[in-house]
């Protein structure tokens, strides 16, 4: 591998792109815009420019910051040019300048459970008092935040379940939901201790290689043994197979073969799934595919054999296009984020479902912030089979 | 000498005069009559070659259909060119007039057809356009162009024709007159029907391809639709005029024609929206002049073409009334 | 002359100052289109109307400045690549990507150039239609540049190319004029000049307003796989099929370097072994296709294909689809460059072509690859090299070079489908002389008197009455 002169990114990979195009229309933010800067073509146009003697500054910035590296150019590359390491190693390469303060911050709070879990708490406050500014509660689209956690405990050691950090602050009964099907299909789980409460997803997004390889270091160590380790969050999970790559070891690489997706690995084994309850009414479900898991996990298939009992599948039309949450993105680039979800929604509302089920949190929160009914699919699976946790 | 030279020779350079290309005269006036006497040349005639392993047809401009015809015939193929009197009429004359026959649901219109175009300009100099093949995006598509310009902008001489496999079907079906066959609900449900046709009283459809789905659109679509008689082909069409609707508008076009000119007869095609038609049952449907810019175009075109104004005097291939009018005003000017 | 910035203000008044770009970085990115032909763009803009169009355009014109349409920027032969006496304004035509209306019952609808191929196909199969032409990379081009390079695609076999799906044309002039052209009845009065603009390359203005014929979806379709142990008997079988009086639907062939590719990138069961693949589709109502389907099954039987697979479902159908048409888009597999060729050859002349064209790419020792429309004789060699190599580019021009002349030695055209562009340009006078290229350039300087609308295409300098067109920039290679 040859590295690049100013990114820290493999040569052979960047000269991968043949400018064909074929990515343009799926990628969510060119379909937004109509514009190159917002294309995957577009923007590896502009690694080689700085490769070859470009300046690096705010438009190259602007061009690395508006993606929102959901990787579905990957899947359409027909070359299989690696966008996501090109673009993770770009900028890396102008985190120094790219990151602010106050994000690196935010990205920091995710990594200490007992400060999320006070500000979640401060936050639930602040909202049922409605003393949060309008501004921020526009940029954040949050949800509304428990004001309790639920209880969570381990049922045995059968496998590993990743808790992470805002799902674990914020969507508890989620995992409780996941917990309870496992137990239900006799598999008995262990949660990690808080070295496991951030993958590290967010910062190796924002280009903070150092940080977020730290994180992946931290998350193995939490999560020790031979048992697969499932996570039931599709972000955190494609993070969490990745961490070979980011690693560069061979410890890295092992781990990341011990991920599951948490649908994946039910997948496999679907015919232990509970019985939906008799009374239970059948719903049409709609699908939504978040981008890790579909164009990087490549596992969006297994969602679809978990729910087929319990609910008529419905497909959305337009081929698992992003839904604008992407990580911080939806914070980070508002009007764009909102831009691509508006046409998400119209596809959902087009689908005619009484229920969409989406296996990524940000994706969920994103989505419900529209007014989509959204459930993880544990959720959906556990309220069928009746297990679901009190709420 | 061969025959395009000789052809060259006789439309003869600038400064020979005015001069005008004379095929079969089936639609001798269409594009206005010639003025300033100009001297009359008839381009060559004759089938060069039919080559139906590449689905083409070179052929000489004056010959005539039933020519073109014959001699694709023998190599199982069709050219989708129509014309009233397939005797008389010549491929460079249809060609040039640019109107098509009532197989054109089916076939395409006639400007579809023309692959390669030779022509000799108003320089006497033999031009090339395109090329003898099924494909091909090589330079600007004058092809077009040539097509329906009534020999304002060049005469054409060879041309090469795209060839169709003859179908082994083509049968013609006639609704019982003021029966309940609507021919705009069977244009919508027929699969690529060769035509549709339609004089308010009986509809025609002609179906064309493999025999077991001819019959099977007699039988599935026409048949429980209304009652049907298997005719010759297509009727002639009636009135001397034709006018050109927009499909969305031909069937409030109709109403228009029959409320207003009661017992006048017309035939409409149903899909493609030409409608031949009575003098006066013409004044009913609406015909909007072209733009000041496509009249412009067509000037600088024409002034680009042929400067003196030498080819077919007189005619220009817009034949909207007021277009005419102005030119003639501005020609007397 | 007017100076940079004033023309920038004017477009900047006419747009809006964000849709108005001069960052160096985004001219950057419309320097070149999916060729590998580089120029230099001064100024981009993303007009959303039609008037913003001819705001822009007349502001072009005012200045004496040329100027370059540009849509989804996915053409080959280097169309939108911006070059002219001074460095052009590229008006980028993707913000107006509305279907405006269609009419389910006369088979029409009104769009924006801006609208993706396949995005319009996929909303009006509902209505059981479909836009026809269906270029490779039709998920991501535009109907406008399916205007201007009147683009074809493999089912143009049967349905014909762009030009017979357009029933009329919005047209911003060169000189910010707004007309249009043909019209949704079957004769307008007049010129064709619909017919004319079609394939003009953007040269002859822009496209703002597009109705196009909306084709059915054809009731049953068959679609099958031929794997042949030589690319001649292939051939052999491709001209076979044509004779045998059948015009398929699409009639494809794809040799092993191609095959191995797009396997990897689809896993459609391709045979990977096979030396070539042919993909044929017929279509139709039930009775005739299972006829054409047991001529083409025979025919290819006979000229040695070793099995011939028949799509179980849609599913499979459509992988195979999936890997024809990201054949060139996953050559990058191999090396990260390539040269594509669009020569029309006739189909009875394909054998001994295609076995020149190799034999040319041997002496050069480059790789080759064939993915092309056979049944029309529309041959795409695919020259794939790491441009990084000292000297290979040489190598790849005097390759390029040899299989134009020997596909016009053998009766063939410069172009099927992808255009003349900056590309080809200077071939032009291979297959025309100069009385045929005088009345190209004719047609053109009707339109566009004053040069200014996507100079330096199509037609070679020199041989123009028109305008001496600009020198290529440096670092402009064809």
């Amino acid at each position: 591998m040859t590295r690049g002169r100013v990114l820290p990114l493999d040569l052979d990979e960047l000269a991968a792109c043949v400018s064909c195009g074929l990515c343009l229309a799926h990628c969510p933010t060119y379909r937004a815009t109509g514009e190159e800067t917002r294309s995957p073509r577009g923007r590896i146009a502009a690694m080689r420019a700085v490769e070859a003697g470009a300046e690096a500054g705010p438009s190259f910035l602007d061009i690395l910051g508006t993606c929102v590296v959901c990787r579905a150019c990957e899947t359409a590359c027909p070359s299989s040019v690696p966008f996501g390491h090109l673009m993770e190693a770009s900028r890396q390469a102008v985190a120094d300048r790219a990151v602010p303060w106050w994000q690196r911050l935010a990205y920091r709070t995710l990594e200490h459970p007992r400060l999320l879990a006070a500000l979640t708490a401060a936050g639930a406050v602040a909202q049922r008092a409605h003393l949060v500014p309008g501004s921020l509660r526009r940029r954040l689209s949050l949800p509304e935040l428990p004001l309790r956690r639920a209880r969570l405990a381990a049922t045995g050691g059968d496998v590993w379940l990743l808790t992470g950090c805002v799902m674990d602050a914020w969507q508890r009964p989620v995992h409780a939901d996941t917990v309870a099907v496992l137990a239900a299909m006799g598999v008995g789980v262990a949660l990690p201790g808080p070295g496991a409460a951030c993958c590290g997803a967010l910062h190796s997004h924002a280009g903070l290689h150092g940080r977020a390889a730290t994180l992946a270091r931290r998350v193995m160590a939490a999560l020790p043994g031979p048992a697969p380790v499932l996570v039931d969050s599709a972000g955190c999970g494609a993070a969490l197979k990745e961490y070979g790559h980011l690693l560069g070891t061979a410890e890295g690489a092992a781990f990341s073969a011990r991920v599951f997706d948490i649908q994946e690995w039910i997948a496999a084994r679907a015919d232990l799934l509970p019985a939906p309850m008799p009374s239970h009414r059948r719903l049409r479900i709609a699908v939504q595919d978040p981008c890790h898991l579909r164009h990087v996990q490549k596992a969006e298939s297994h969602v679809r054999t978990v729910l087929r009992p319990y609910g008529e599948l419905v497909e959305l039309t337009d081929e698992g296009r992003c839904c604008g949450a992407g990580g911080a993105f939806s914070a980070l680039q508002p009007e764009l984020a909102r831009t691509i979800r508006s046409e998400k929604t119209a596809v959902i509302d087009a689908a005619g479902a009484d229920v969409v089920a989406s296996p990524n949190p940000g994706c969920a929160m994103w989505l419900a912030a529209a007014g989509v009914e959204v459930r993880h699919p544990m959720e959906i699976v556990a309220a069928a089979a009746g297990l679901a946790a009190p709420r | 000498m061969t025959a395009l030279e000789d052809f060259a020779a006789q439309v003869g350079p600038v400064g020979a005069g005015p001069v005008t290309c004379v095929g079969g005269r089936t639609q001798w006036e269409l594009g206005g009559g010639l003025t300033g006497a100009p001297r009359e040349v008839m381009a060559p005639a004759g089938v060069v070659g039919h080559q139906p392993g590449e689905m083409i047809v070179r052929v000489r401009a004056a010959t005539t259909l039933a020519a073109l015809d014959e001699a694709t015939a023998a190599g199982g193929q069709i050219v989708a060119l129509e014309a009233d009197q397939p005797e008389r009429a010549t491929v460079g004359g249809v060609l040039a007039c640019g109107r098509s026959g009532l197989r054109r649901l089916g076939r395409g219109p006639v400007r579809d057809a023309l692959l390669e175009a030779t022509w000799v300009n108003a320089d006497g100099e033999v031009v090339r356009a395109g090329a003898p093949l099924v494909k091909n995006v090589t330079g600007f598509d004058l092809c077009r162009l040539m097509v329906g310009s009534i020999g304002t902008l060049g005469f054409l001489a060879e041309v090469v024709l795209r060839c169709h496999p003859r179908p082994e079907r083509e049968e013609w079906w006639r609704s019982e007159p003021d029966s309940d066959a609507d021919a705009f609900a069977l244009y919508r449900a027929l699969y690529r029907p060769l035509a549709v046709l339609w004089d308010g009283r009986s509809v025609w459809v002609g179906l064309t391809g493999y025999g077991a789905d001819v019959d099977a659109q007699v039988r599935g679509v026409l048949e429980p639709a209304g009652r049907w008689s298997q005719v010759e082909g297509p009727p002639s069409p009636v009135g001397e005029l034709r006018r050109s609707v927009p499909a969305a508008e031909l069937r409030a076009t109709l109403d228009a024609v029959s409320a207003s000119c009661p017992g006048s007869s017309w035939l409409a095609e149903i899909g493609v929206g030409v409608l031949h038609c009575s003098a006066e049952a013409a004044r009913v449907v609406p015909a909007p002049p072209p733009g000041a810019g496509v009249v412009e175009l067509h000037r600088r075109i024409k002034e680009r073409f042929d400067p003196e104004g030498r080819l077919n005097p007189g005619r220009s291939p817009l034949t909207h009334p007021q277009v005419m009018a102005a030119a003639s005003r501005g020609a007397s000017a | 002359m007017t100076t940079d910035g004033d023309l920038v203000a004017q477009l900047r008044a006419a747009l809006s100052p964000e849709r108005v770009r001069t960052d160096p970085m985004e001219l950057g990115l419309y320097a070149r289109d999916a060729s590998m032909l580089v120029g230099r763009a001064s100024v981009v803009c993303f007009p959303e109307s039609t008037e913003e169009v001819a705001a822009a355009v007349a502001a072009c014109a005012r200045a004496g400045r040329p100027f370059v349409a540009r849509g989804s920027g996915t053409g080959l032969a280097g169309g939108a690549t911006p070059v002219g006496d001074e460095p052009p304004v590229v008006i980028v035509t993707t913000k107006m990507n509305r279907i405006l209306d269609v009419d389910a019952d006369s088979r029409v609808a009104w769009v924006q150039p801006g609208v993706l191929n396949l995005d319009l196909s996929r909303a009006v199969a509902h209505f059981g239609l479909h836009f026809a032409p269906d270029p490779s990379s039709q998920q991501s081009c535009s109907v406008g540049g399916n205007v201007a390079n009147n683009s074809g695609g493999p089912h143009c076999l049967l349905y014909g190319v762009t030009n017979a799906h357009i029933l009329a044309v919005e047209v911003v002039l060169p000189d910010g004029q707004v007309v249009v052209l043909g019209g949704l009845d079957p004769e307008p009065d007049g010129l064709d000049l619909r017919g004319a603009f079609v394939g003009s390359e953007g040269t002859m203005g822009i496209a703002t307003r597009i109705a196009v014929r909306l084709t059915p979806l054809p009731p049953t379709v068959a679609t099958l796989l031929a794997d042949f142990p030589t690319m001649a008997d292939a051939a052999r079988a491709v001209t076979a099929v044509i004779a045998a009086g059948v015009v398929p639907a699409a009639l494809e062939m794809m040799d092993a370097t191609i095959v191995e590719v797009v396997e990897a990138f689809v896993h459609a069961g391709f045979p990977t072994d096979a030396a070539a693949v042919l993909l044929v589709e017929v279509d139709g109502l039930s009775g005739g296709l299972a006829v054409v389907t047991d001529v083409v099954t025979s025919v290819l039987a006979r000229h040695g294909a070793r099995a011939v697979r028949v799509a179980a479902d849609a599913a499979e159908r459509a992988a195979w689809w999936k890997g024809r048409k990201s054949a060139f888009g996953a050559v990058a597999r191999i090396a990260p460059n390539y040269y594509l060729h669009d020569c029309v050859v006739p189909r009875t002349h394909l054998v001994e072509v295609l076995e020149q064209v190799s034999r040319i790419c041997a002496e050069q020792d480059l790789t080759l690859g064939n993915v092309f429309h056979a049944g029309d004789g529309n041959l795409h060699p695919l020259i794939v090299f790491d441009a990084r190599v000292p000297g290979v580019l040489e190598r790849v021009h005097a390759a390029g070079a040899a299989i134009v002349e020997a596909c016009v030695a053998a009766g063939g055209s410069l172009s099927g489908e992808h255009g003349i562009g900056l590309e080809k340009r200077d071939a032009m006078p291979l297959v025309f002389g100069p009385a045929d290229l005088r009345a190209q350039a004719h047609l053109r300087d009707a339109f566009d008197p004053a040069g200014l609308c996507n100079p330096a295409k199509v037609l070679p300098r020199g041989g123009t009455r028109c305008a001496d067109v600009a020198d290529l920039p440096e670092g402009v290679w064809i």
